[in-house]
């Protein structure tokens, strides 16, 4: 995959809200028209504007698809995703994009994605637009969070599921925060590490990679 | 938007290009200076009378490229992060030779060497101008780090951006002492 042309220039846009599907109880993937010209890079942004609000959110669609594909989580009291959640279908949102660096270059080095909850949504872009052999980890609390498990699966070399609060099921599933696995699971070495979710989750996970995986390569994209 | 993970506490930060370094790093030394002289261009801005919009746009528009030289600064030269940064665009540079030789136009020919200040105005150029020296010095050495060749040629441009830069920024000084009916003070030896 190649890394952001130069020539995808963000710009405004509205998109119509074209479907919507429920991934857990709190999360849902919000499907808009794709506007035209609309072109992005996986791992890229578009930024939402509701009422005098704006919001970032990263597309998990793959690029060349005729929609833009967004996974978001509703949260309690939060304005925008709360009316994002209840918005009818049809309901034309304005918007600007694609933003971004939060792209996956391909090196000799082993990549190790690292997610927390809809931090995923970069990584399953990357993955519907055909990057494999990376190394996912996904830091959720419960089992219900684990969206996209079999896409992420089938592409990755590795996928663990990192559940911080429910006991383990299955192979791919470790108890524990995602920290905790880079810990004890993953050999030191050098690698290309991408780390998108909580500001919480990078720092722990940038200050592992300084100890225990000197001369990684670190991208990061925070949610909040 | 959040703008702080703490990831950097321990004296380490990522380059745009991903590799960790220390914050005494040459290359966070620079885009470091940068960002200093971004910033006095603003105070520079900010201070500058109401009836100077085209002075002021001048000075953002130069603002703007210096972000733009800035994520050159913050990646290894040869990264593949670099294939994603709009290039350093050499027309800029005789956008500014165009802007001095604007100013220049009202001005007298020096003789002398000039004391820095003045108007408030042009003490802030000032200042900005040695700033923007000391900006072109970290990116020469940066330039002359290993790896040499093409990787480079952004260094390139961007140390002819901001030589002229602070030519520009010289005038400036001299432009707004002018504006404010203020005479240079020449140095006496
Ligand atoms: C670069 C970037 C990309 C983003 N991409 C996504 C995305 O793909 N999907 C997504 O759901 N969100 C994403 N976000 C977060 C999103 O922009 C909003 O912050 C989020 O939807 C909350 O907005 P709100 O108005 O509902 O709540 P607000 O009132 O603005 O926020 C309330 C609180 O909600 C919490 N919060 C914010 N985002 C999340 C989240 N995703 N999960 C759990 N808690 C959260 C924070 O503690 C925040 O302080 C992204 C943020 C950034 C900066």
């Amino acid at each position: 995959m190649e890394s952001v042309s130069r020539d995808l220039q963000p710009g405004p846009f509205a998109a119509r809200i074209l479907s919507r599907r429920w991934l857990s109880p709190t999360a849902f993937e919000l499907t808009l028209e794709r506007p035209p010209g609309f072109d992005f890079q996986p791992g890229q942004r578009v930024r939402l504007g509701i009422g005098p609000n704006a919001r970032d959110y990263s597309i998990a669609a793959a690029p060349g698809g005729p929609d833009i594909v967004l996974c978001i989580r509703r949260v309690a009291g939060g304005e925008v995703s709360t009316w994002l959640s209840k918005a009818g279908i049809g309901t034309e949102l304005c918007g600007s994009g694609p933003h971004g660096y939060f792209t996956f270059t391909p090196s000799p080095r082993p990549a190790i994605f690292v997610a927390t909850g809809t931090g995923v949504a970069p990584f399953v872009s990357m993955a519907r637009a055909g990057t494999k052999g990376f190394t996912l980890l996904h830091g959720v609390k419960r089992v219900e969070d684990l969206f996209y498990r079999n896409l992420l699966a089938a592409s990755a070399q590795r996928y663990i599921a990192c559940l911080s609060e429910e006991a383990p099921v299955g192979s791919d599933v470790f108890a524990g925060r995602v920290t905790r696995h880079l810990e004890r699971q993953v050999p030191p070495g050098t690698c290309d590490f991408y780390l998108c979710g909580r500001s919480e989750m990078i720092r722990d996970v940038t200050w592992l990679i300084d100890d225990r995986f000197p001369g990684s390569r670190v991208y990061s994209e925070i949610f909040y | 938007m959040k703008i702080y993970t703490g990831g950097g506490d321990r004296g380490k930060t990522s380059l745009f290009s991903g590799e960790r370094v220390g914050k005494d790093n040459n290359r966070i030394e620079a885009y470091g200076d940068l960002d200093e002289l971004n910033a006095v261009l603003g105070a520079l801005a900010a201070g500058l009378p109401e009836a100077s919009p085209g002075l002021q746009a001048e000075l953002q528009a130069i603002q703007s490229d210096l972000f733009r030289i800035g994520a050159w600064l913050a990646t290894t030269p040869g990264a593949s992060a670099a294939e994603s940064l709009p290039p350093i665009d050499p027309g800029r540079s005789v956008w500014l030779e165009g802007a001095i030789d604007r100013m220049e136009e009202d001005l007298s020919p020096l003789k002398t060497f000039i004391l820095p200040g003045g108007h408030p105005s042009a003490a802030w150029a000032h200042v900005a101008r040695t700033v923007c020296r000391r900006v072109e010095r970290r990116v020469v050495r940066l330039a002359g780090d290993p790896p040499p060749g093409e990787a480079v040629a952004p260094l390139g441009r961007a140390m002819i951006y901001l030589n002229r830069l602070s030519d520009y920024l010289f005038v400036f000084a001299r432009h707004c002492n002018r504006r404010h009916g203020i005479a240079d003070t020449p140095w006496k030896a």
